[in-house]
């Protein structure tokens, strides 16, 4: 899901990181609202807690392993906007670091990741929840559905801004100058991908880790408060 | 122990490699960031910004030669800074230039990308040709992606990682911003020691995890764990941050300083993107 330097031109990275900008600036807004000076290390920990995510791998059947995302968790447990911004901060650090995710491709990276991952699974889980309690379970089938979709959500996003490329941006031979995939290749492969794999490895990471909190009897699901 | 039980016991393996991986990247940065070399002489913001316009600019070429020309430069920088050779090629020419060839190899074939005929062979009764178009495109994306991530290596491997990060205020983003950025990954630090331990723990006691889905459940159950430590931990940092005088306003204390030298490479790179720029549209 972390797209390079290089798969997208010059235009497509300025234009997320554009379309960023006043997500960012809003996402600031809400979290000072929402979150006391007292918790600004409570965002800083939980950035660090997005980026580990992917540190735990989850065994599946056959024998191999597969690891998160954990943006739908991340925003069930701190909220929408507060996840936006862990995970912006968790993707700049892998970029600017660790080389995982390019530095131009932040903006579509954050856009994929930290916007429409978090907020579609979360409202996805807020849908289904509603108003049950707490530690009913379909608190869990809820954030399990949310991370499906969320990640599902996502990979759309990255398919289409690859097969976009070399519709906008080709030679005048034909010759991709950038992802070289239409939309007819690069939407079912990055969608079909996550949602028959990786899908289900955030859901089980999502919905096991709701339940172990709801049995620990933690009042930590501070995304219903904001 | 059957070798299926060692199959399955491999999530904790890689879990524990997956936090040591972080450990030694983090901490073999930071060495060749303390060396003395060229790029590291170099005043982070005035490095960060020269690197980004080469990023750019690399980005917007399309020539193969002149991308490989960038690459060429990569290259004496890397060797320049104290940079091994070997290191550096390993680490700009494997996993994503690698991953981007695999990618790229079906649109060298006439069937996804048609032109003029190169080379036709037949393997196993299949036939396939080769075309001009799929093979120079395929030449562009590649190198492209080999040399982007080359810039991204010597920046983070010249800089200090508490230093790049601090430089992120020269864009104009906030203070709580690039506050956030530094506590989070001074805490990754933690956290991955965290994750290393939590599971020689595991594989210490439990030595093997027999079925998928009891490992499944191992791993939520360490994820949830680790959130409540970090729920705790953001407390007790929080009083730490009072107890040093923290009032609400962050301040970042360390300063960074351009010489004469730092200005005079700035303009060379300037020049020499505004050069490369001129040539892609020559060429």
């Amino acid at each position: 899901m972390h797209i390079p330097d290089g798969y997208l031109s010059p235009a497509t990275c300025g234009l997320f990181g554009a379309i960023m900008i006043p997500i960012w600036r809003r996402a600031s807004r809400a979290v000072k609202k929402t979150l006391s000076v007292r918790q600004v290390p409570y965002l800083a920990i939980g950035a660090a807690f997005s980026f580990v995510i992917m540190m735990f791998n989850v065994p599946i059947p056959g024998g191999s392993t597969g690891h998160a995302v954990g943006g739908v968790l991340v925003a069930i447990l701190l909220g929408p906007w507060a996840a936006c911004i862990a995970v912006t901060v968790a993707l700049v650090i892998q970029a600017l670091l660790f080389g995982d995710g390019g530095i131009t491709a932040i903006g579509v990276n954050c856009f994929n990741m930290a916007f429409v991952l978090p907020f579609v699974g979360y409202y996805v889980y807020t849908l289904i929840s509603s108003d049950s309690p707490s530690g009913s379970g379909r608190r869990v089938i809820a954030a399990g559905a949310g991370a499906y979709v969320g990640i599902g959500a996502a990979a759309l996003c990255a398919g289409i801004e690859f097969g976009l490329q070399p519709i906008l941006y080709h030679t005048a031979n034909g010759q991709a100058l950038y992802s070289p995939y239409g939309l007819n290749v690069a939407v079912p492969a990055m969608v079909l991908g996550h949602l028959l794999v990786f899908g289900w490895v955030e859901v089980i990471v999502t919905a096991l880790v709701v339940k172990y909190l709801q049995k620990q009897n933690s009042v930590f699901f501070k995304g219903e408060r904001s | 122990m059957s070798k299926t039980l060692h199959k399955r016991s491999d999530f904790i393996k890689r879990s524990m490699l997956s936090a040591l991986v972080f450990l030694k990247d983090a901490t073999l940065s930071e060495e060749y960031a303390n060396r003395k070399g060229f790029l590291q002489s170099l005043d982070p913001r005035i490095k960060t910004i020269s690197l980004l316009a080469f990023l750019v600019t690399m980005i917007s070429l399309k020539s193969a030669v002149l991308i490989g020309t960038l690459y060429g430069f990569c290259l004496i920088l890397a060797f320049s800074s104290s940079i091994p050779i070997r290191h550096f090629l390993g680490r700009t020419l494997f996993f994503i230039p690698f991953f981007s060839l695999c990618i790229v190899l079906p649109t060298l074939f006439s069937t996804v990308t048609p032109g003029d005929p190169v080379c036709s062979f037949n393997v196993l009764g299949i036939n396939g040709t080769l075309t001009r178009p799929g093979i120079d495109g395929a030449l562009l994306f590649v190198v492209r992606i080999a040399t982007s991530v080359s810039l991204v290596v010597l920046l983070s491997l010249t800089t200090r990682h508490s230093e790049l990060l601090k430089v992120l205020r020269i864009f104009g983003i906030p203070y709580i911003f690039v506050l956030t950025v530094s506590m989070c990954y001074r805490y990754l630090y933690i956290f991955a020691t965290m994750v290393e331990n939590i599971f020689t723990a595991v594989k210490s006691r439990v030595g093997v995890v027999s079925h998928h889905r009891h490992g499944q459940n191992v791993v939520a159950w360490n994820i949830a764990n680790t959130w409540n430590r970090t729920t705790q931990m953001s407390e007790e940092v929080y009083m730490a941050m009072l107890s040093r005088g923290y009032t609400g306003e962050p301040r970042l204390l360390s300063q960074f300083y351009a010489t004469p030298k730092d200005w005079v490479w700035l303009l060379s790179s300037l020049i020499i993107c505004a050069g490369l720029f001129y040539s892609g549209h020559i060429l």
